[in-house]
């Protein structure tokens, strides 16, 4: 073969190459939304009942500001965990679909219209104003004092339920919240709410 | 019929003077990252000055940036084009010359190789206490918004948003859900702070951040520090928006809201990649020199699982010796939790070899060049012998 045919053949195999180059370098990472199904991780806080403790009983650990915690007397069948981050503790009925969470936070936490339009938009309800939450509102005389209660059901084929309650214990706000499936709440309602009926002071603190 | 090549262009492209120019912009920007890493970071300067095909200048008071010098891929590029052409310009086709051509393949190979690292390799870690099985990867520094269908008590779907996808500030629809996503807001790096109640000027109407201020900071340059993303993010499901969340790896548990059923949690981490096996950390060792603090071996007992092949081994890993196991590399990073908690590096470059098999042609081909070389000399020394 000739010199210049070498040359041609060079440079058409450079040229590839350098577009070959260019082209990876430039869209080899599209960034995309990615999905993957995990198994569920094991819950490595789960706890049963605390031994030496009455049967169903819950001795809640001191609020944050070192002030008087909660107890609480677990309905039959329930079981509790320590909680992580901003939760308190975590409750489990024996119903599926369903989770109960205890969160405690300083001061009034932002006020309770706030906090119950918080948890009306987590099921997809518009906020309400200040008549409508009274009209809401059902109130439990407990030994820890008066418990606000809340229950709102979601729109749309498949409903869910949240019922809450909410109370001030010592300059502390306590959101006792149960949510998940229209049906499976229903059932553990009552449960639910003698929990809350059960709501006291924690003597040791 | 051949296409005709300019001569003075065919010239320039072989000439060795564009060598001399490439290495000498090589070095320029040997010194000039090596300067860039003090306020950059390591990764950040290497990105901008040698990985990359231009190197950028952001121009004071405009919003604009501009062109101001090759970057290290641009000149790599051109330094590859100028030995292959002259290679081809100047280098015989015969057996005499053949180890010449074997240690230019060696050093083009070498190049190449550079290439293959700079634009496949992916970096991430595994960080596992004793006792614990991880079956993902993180990204040292890229985040992911997660966002998790945990309805079933079985498993979860999880859909993870790349952080790029959050910074262009787009509307994202997640597919395979009816859940859009509105990104109000993206913060390469911010500060948050609790408030008394609700933050001022915050958008943010659900979940934990409303009571937090963010405020927008410059990203870390230390590679031991971590930026803190933040976003504001409105996710939208069959027209029914769920309001809008503060996501950030700086926050703790996920936030969740429901939508037919459906529960879903939002929640900004480390970028994951999830792997068909698991590991297991057994034992993680580190050991010092008796009577000293200084340390002699980090090691990290781990079982390998992988139900797919049935496999299940154990395997130690220590200080340059990684266990190599599907398409990665793991290597002995860090540690820490009293000696309890083990980081492993995990490298995936589909080119590590290349090196190797570089320097084995640079070095083979040197051989047979001097060996034909000394052929020739030995033969011509021979001959006047011969002919006395």
């Amino acid at each position: 073969m000739r010199r210049s045919t070498y040359r041609a053949i060079a440079v058409e195999l450079l040229v590839v190459a350098i577009a070959s180059m260019l082209f990876f370098a430039s869209g080899c990472r599209r960034e995309e939304v990615t999905h993957i199904r995990v198994k569920k991780a094991l819950d490595a806080t789960a706890t049963s009942v605390l031994p030496g403790m009455g049967r169903g009983e819950r001795h809640a650990p001191q609020a944050r500001d070192g002030k008087s915690g909660l107890k609480w007397t677990l309905p039959k069948g329930w079981t509790d965990s320590a909680g992580s981050g901003m939760r308190f503790a975590t409750l489990k009925p024996p119903v599926a679909g369903v989770d109960v969470s205890v969160i405690v936070l300083p001061g009034p936490a932002g006020g309770e219209l706030a906090n119950v339009n918080r948890w009306r938009g987590q099921i997809g309800l518009a906020p309400i104003d200040e008549a409508a939450l009274a009209a809401a509102r059902k109130s439990v005389k407990t030994k820890a004092g008066t418990v606000s209660i809340y229950d709102f059901s979601s729109e749309g084929q498949n409903k869910s339920r949240l019922i809450a309650g909410l109370a001030a214990v010592d300059g502390n706000t306590w959101f006792v919240k149960m949510l998940g499936d229209a049906d499976a709440v229903g059932a553990a309602r009552s449960d639910f709410t003698r929990l809350l009926q059960s709501l006291r002071r924690d003597a040791a603190n | 019929m051949t296409p005709r090549i300019s001569a003075r262009a065919w010239d320039a492209l072989t000439s060795l003077k564009l060598t001399l120019v490439c290495l000498v912009l090589l070095m320029v920007l040997v010194v000039a990252c090596t300067l860039a890493q003090v306020n950059l970071g390591v990764l950040p300067a290497v990105n901008a000055y040698i990985r990359s095909f231009l190197v950028w200048w952001r121009v004071p008071g405009w919003d604009v940036s501009i062109p101001v010098f090759p970057g290290g891929a641009l000149v790599g590029l051109v330094l590859v084009v100028n030995l292959v052409a002259a290679q081809l310009r100047r280098l015989e086709l015969s057996w005499r010359k053949a180890g010449l051509w074997v240690v230019h393949a060696g050093l083009i190979l070498l190049f190449v190789g550079e290439f293959v690292t700079g634009v496949f390799q992916v970096e991430t870690q595994l960080a596992i206490e004793e006792g614990q099985t991880r079956d993902y990867l993180e990204s040292p520094r890229e985040m992911e918004l997660a966002i998790a269908d945990v309805t079933d008590v079985r498993h979860d779907d999880v859909y993870g948003v790349p952080e790029s996808l959050l910074a262009s500030r787009k509307t994202i629809a997640v597919p395979g859900t009816p859940l859009t996503l509105h990104v109000k807001s993206f913060f390469q790096n911010a500060e948050l702070a609790m408030t008394g109640g609700d933050a001022r000027g915050s958008p943010v109407n659900m979940g934990v951040g409303i009571s937090v201020e963010v405020r927008e900071l410059r990203p870390v340059s230390g590679d031991n520090e971590i930026d803190r993303r933040a976003a504001y993010v409105e996710p939208v499901a069959d027209g029914r928006s769920y309001g809008t969340w503060l996501v950030s790896n700086a926050l703790g548990a996920p936030q969740s809201f429901i939508h037919e059923g459906h529960t879903w949690t939002l929640s900004m981490r480390p970028r994951r990649e999830y792997l068909p096996y698991s590991l297991t950390l057994k034992d993680f060792r580190h050991d010092v020199y008796p009577g000293t603090d200084i340390p002699k071996n980090f090691s990290s007992l781990v079982q390998l699982v992988n139900p797919a092949e049935g496999e299940e081994r154990d395997v130690l890993i220590y200080m340059n010796q990684p266990l190599r196991y599907g398409g990665k590399a793991f290597y002995q990073a860090s540690f820490g939790k009293n000696d309890t908690l083990s980081v492993l590096q995990v490298v995936e470059n589909p080119g590590w070899l290349l090196p190797y098999v570089s320097c084995v042609l640079v070095g083979a081909g040197l051989v047979l060049h001097f060996a034909f070389a000394l052929v020739r000399s030995l033969t011509r020394r021979q001959a006047p012998l011969e002919a006395r």
